[in-house]
């Protein structure tokens, strides 16, 4: 069946992606050269919905500004969730702006278009969920399935299991909306999967459950972007115009001719690329990036407007938007220990991450597993680890 | 302005096709609208004065409502005549044979007028456009065809038109202009006819622009341009790319803020393939290399801002430059002397620009236009042209466009003068759409707009490339929040302004960098706060303003030419937010149009 209205559930913050989060939300943050968004937004498209509807809250501006009235001519309305408080309290958000059927995604994670276009052709008026068979780490809700009918959801798995995952792509009808209000609140807020459960419970095989495949992919801790620039590098999921076999380069782009793009690589739009330098593989430069002559960029996602001072090295970094690398930056790459909150993960492949507006002095280096907070300076020749707080500085 | 709307071949949804058309022109400001349908034994005609919905309305009288397949549309912004029922368009013959909808003014109506009345035509307007249709049926009355009649009018005309207009049982629209615009829409099945090309983009995006002294008949599947004396003319068809859509607030609630927070992104679309960092070189596309001697820049309003920006850009760089205000140019115009006249107008239909270029263009100057729109009047009858790329713009105070005309200033001040080392201000072109970001990730505008949004005046200063900003800053706050606001060059003020400074006028200053220029500024700002007047630093923190500032407003730190960019974002979002705590109508302010196409 048809399906007339696409809904993206893009308010949330992403709390584990900080710091690189402090002025953008998780959905806007760059999967290879573009926002993870636009990719959730594709697989929309490609479903073939008429409008799209997206949940904003979180620093909306920057969701709005990007995407703007209408994506790839599917016209956008705007709703907003000003309190977290669950998807289900999201998607409910979306009432006034949607009526007929619809396809509720989330906004930070990646699905291939494949699997938008299966819940969408197995809908027939009646709840859909599509679910994958696979390995669950028991950091996705995972289901329970009897033939094409969902019989249970847990949302929080306690161990890993194997079985079915939650893919996160429904299909529903607006009377969604009516069981989404009647549903209790658990804890003040509102899971979408509680309503779905809700609707099994009363009538048991009431929703369906449809097996999809492909790219399904998220970030959930700032290494994951290396992990999802990788995976879009490898099918080419990047914009630019392929000049050699996994090398894409925007027109716009200007390449030294002494520079090498070593695939798989990605150069957006307006990058500058100095002589002698080395870029690849496993990278991808947003727009308006310049690398600096002979610096050498290996496995790292360099976000818009980041400069890379000449002879600098940075390997498995991450750059959130507009960070200037002095001459002769050293990020070693990793596998490093990286604290988050209170927990400490281990040998982490993560050289560095620099969040948005970071400035470094000439010859700074970076441990394994550093992350730097947004706006923060560090002075000539300092060598940092662990975490650097928002606008510190940092100095010998 | 005035906005023109008129379909053939819509069917039963004629009259609905011409009010969405009303409605997507409405950005244009107007105080009227009205529209006309083609009956078999007369037009009919409805019309109002006030907005759109009042229309609106009127029209959902079923019994009322007009029938016919041909119509004209019309939001009017008043010239001749106060904003009333009757002086709103169409205006038609005494018999209600003819309609006819008009942007521009005729300058010899009131001969026209006397020599009709003579003849025996009653008129019930106080209109100039009334006397055409009078026109219209006298050449019918003495035998001419629809198509003839009107052009046997129109050569009695005087001064600018853009015409649409309706006949009773002919299924065919007629349209004729001079110095105002008019477009042709290509539809399936329909066509149409339109001051602006987004009155009917919904319906298709093939486009046919009518020039200067040109008339065009249009039916349903077929339409033709003519010359005056009804000679077929060939007009290529093109394809615009605007997308309707682009005309959506994206879940802001004003187009104004909107705009604001599409900067990055325009100055990206205005920078995309035109500078090379490494090679310190800037490229423009078919724009030839010029060096001129002495540049005169014309234009009006913000972009008489830009223009005064733009003239201190090639003065520093050596070349002779001056700006002008277009309208004063047009009357009085200095000599050319082998000048570059350089009309800068954000739609290219600037009657004043428009009328300044020509003055420049009959003396034999060689032009630029430097427009947001291509295939505007401007930028087809300039010599060259150099487009900014903004995008669409829809709020009528101008915001990302005048951004974007201080970039193409700047490209253009590097093109017509290379040979130094440019690469550090090439740099700090490729930075200024990240320093945007920056700056609207972090402005603190609103708090200061609600400090001071009951203030008596607003001043702004600034010295030398702040200067045109000043002004900007002023002019913003004045048009969409209705206080008064002025601008200085800071060093004026201890010579007269100074005695309107009290501790209800807030001063905002722009200190960027730590050169003299920052200095001295700093000097006039301890002239306004010993006189108890708050004052807002705008300022990258270089040097100590803030200590004598009761509110800063940070800008990132970048090239002195590209400073005063930054500084006028914060002055945008300042008078966005009085504005909006004042609870204006940001998007359409009263008395004012986006593009001003009468002189």
């Amino acid at each position: 069946m048809d399906i007339d209205t696409g809904v993206v559930l893009a308010a949330g913050e992403g709390t584990r992606l900080r710091p690189m989060t402090q002025n953008r939300p998780k959905p806007m943050l760059p999967a290879a050269n573009r926002p993870i968004l636009e990719h959730v937004l594709d697989a929309l498209v490609d479903a073939g919905v008429s409008e799209l509807v997206l949940v904003v809250g979180y620093k909306r501006d920057r969701v709005q500004d990007h995407v703007g009235p209408s994506y790839r001519d599917v016209p956008v309305e705007y709703v907003v969730q000003d309190k977290q408080l669950g998807s289900g309290h999201a998607l409910l958000q979306a009432r006034e702006a949607v009526s007929g059927s619809m396809l509720v995604v989330n906004g930070d994670r990646i699905v291939d278009e494949g699997m938008t276009r299966s819940v969408a052709a197995a809908f027939d008026g009646g709840t859909a969920l599509g679910v994958i068979r696979e390995q669950n780490p028991g950091r996705y809700g995972s289901v329970e399935v009897a033939g094409d009918r969902i019989v249970d959801l847990v949302e929080n798995p306690t161990e890993p299991a194997f079985g079915f995952v939650n893919a996160g792509i429904y299909a529903f009808t607006d009377a969604v909306f009516d069981r989404l209000e009647a549903t209790p609140r658990t804890d003040g807020t509102l899971p979408i999967t509680d309503t779905v459960l809700r609707e099994i419970e009363a009538d048991e095989g009431a929703v369906r459950a449809v097996e999809v495949s492909g790219l399904w992919a998220d970030a959930t801790y700032p290494w994951d972007l290396l992990y999802l620039t990788r995976r879009l590098l490898e099918e080419g999921r990047v914009r630019g115009t392929e000049q050699h076999p996994g090398v894409y380069v925007s027109p716009s782009a200007r390449v030294h001719g002494t520079a090498t793009l070593r695939p798989p690589v990605v150069v957006d739009d307006d990058c500058e690329v100095g002589a002698g330098a080395v870029v690849g593989p496993n990278v991808s430069l947003g727009r308006n990036v310049t690398v600096g002559a002979n610096a050498t960029v290996v496995g790292s996602v360099v976000d818009t407007d980041t400069r890379i001072g000449v002879a600098s090295t940075l390997v498995e970094t991450v750059t959130g938007e507009n960070v200037d690398f002095g001459a002769g930056t050293i990020v070693a790459g990793g596998p490093g220990d990286v604290v988050l909150e209170d927990r400490v993960f281990r040998d982490r492949e993560l050289g560095a991450v620099f969040a948005d507006r970071v400035r470094t002095g000439g010859r700074v280096a970076a441990d394994p597993g550093t992350l730097v907070g947004p706006g923060a300076h560090l002075h000539t020749g300092v060598t940092v680890s662990g975490r650097v707080g928002a606008g510190a500085e940092v100095t010998r | 302005m005035c906005g023109i709307i008129g379909c053939a071949g819509r069917g039963d949804a004629t009259l609905e096709t011409l009010v969405d058309g009303l409605r997507k022109l409405d950005y244009r400001g107007y105080d009227s609208a009205g529209v006309a349908l083609a009956g078999v034994t007369g037009v009919d005609v409805v019309k109002k004065a006030g907005k759109i919905d009042a229309l609106a309305e009127a029209l959902a009288d079923e019994d009322d409502r007009p029938a016919g397949t041909v119509g004209v549309g019309h939001t009017r912004w008043s010239t001749h005549g106060a904003p009333t029922d009757a002086n709103a368009h169409p205006h038609t013959d005494a018999e209600g044979r003819v309609a006819v909808v008009h942007n521009g003014i005729i300058e010899n109506y009131q001969s026209l007028r006397d020599e009709l009345r003579e003849a025996g035509y009653r008129f019930r307007s106080e209109t100039d456009t009334e006397v055409v249709p009078h026109l219209i049926a006298r050449a019918l009355d003495d035998g001419f065809d629809p198509e003839d009649a009107v052009r046997e009018a129109v050569s009695r005309l005087e001064g600018s038109y853009a015409l649409g207009v309706v006949v009773a049982g002919v299924d065919a629209l007629f349209a004729a202009r001079r110095d105002s615009p008019l477009v042709l829409g290509l539809g399936d099945g329909a066509n149409y006819v339109a001051s602006d090309v987004p009155a009917f983009r919904e319906h298709t995006d093939r486009v046919v622009y009518l020039e200067d002294g040109e008339f065009a008949r249009v039916t349903a599947d077929d339409w033709i341009v003519t010359d005056a004396d009804g000679d077929p003319v060939e007009r290529g068809v093109h394809t615009v790319e605007w997308d309707p859509e682009d005309t959506g607030k994206s879940g802001y609630d004003h187009f104004m803020l909107k705009e604001i927070h599409e900067q990055p992104r325009a100055l990206r679309q205005g920078l995309g393939g035109r500078v090379d960092e490494m090679r310190g070189e800037v490229t423009l596309e078919e724009f030839p290399s010029l060096s001129p001697d002495r540049v005169h820049l014309v234009a009006c309003g913000t972009s008489y801002h830009a223009a005064v920006y733009g003239a201190r850009l090639l003065q520093s760089r050596g070349v002779p430059a001056q700006p002008f205000f277009a309208h004063e140019y047009a009357s009085a115009a200095p000599p050319t002397d082998g000048a570059l006249v350089v009309g800068v107008s954000q739609s290219g239909e600037t009657a004043d620009t428009l009328s300044a270029v020509r003055a420049a263009m009959r003396r034999g100057a060689d032009t630029v236009a430097l427009t947001n729109t291509v295939e505007s009047t401007m930028a087809r009858e300039c010599d060259h042209r150099l487009y900014i790329r903004s995008g669409p713009e829809i709020g009528v105070a101008a915001t990302k466009t005048f951004a974007s005309q201080l970039v193409a200033l700047n490209l253009f001040a590097l093109d017509v003068t290379p040979g130094g080392d440019d690469r550090e201000a090439i740099a700090a072109l490729r930075d200024l759409p990240g320093d945007v970001q920056a700056l609207l990730d972090s402005s603190r505008a609103a708090e200061v707009a609600e400090a001071y949004a009951d203030a008596d005046s607003y001043f702004f200063i600034g010295r030398g490339l702040h200067y045109p900003v000043a002004l900007e800053g002023a002019l913003k706050l004045k048009e969409i929040s209705y206080e008064h606001a002025e601008g200085f060059a800071a060093g004026e003020l201890k010579h007269g302004p100074l005695a309107l400074v009290t501790e209800r006028t807030p001063v905002f200053a722009m200190v960027t960098g730590e050169d003299e220029s920052a200095r001295k500024t700093i000097g006039n700002v301890k002239e306004v706060e010993a006189r108890d007047a708050p004052v807002v630093a705008v300022t990258d923190g270089r040097t100590e303003v803030d200590r004598y500032a009761d509110h800063t407003l940070r800008v990132p730190e970048t090239h002195p030419r590209v400073a005063p960019l930054l500084a006028n974002v914060q002055l945008q979002l300042v008078a966005y937010h009085v504005a909006n705590d004042l609870g204006r109508p940001i998007d359409k302010p009263r008395h004012l149009a986006k593009s001003v196409t009468v002189e």
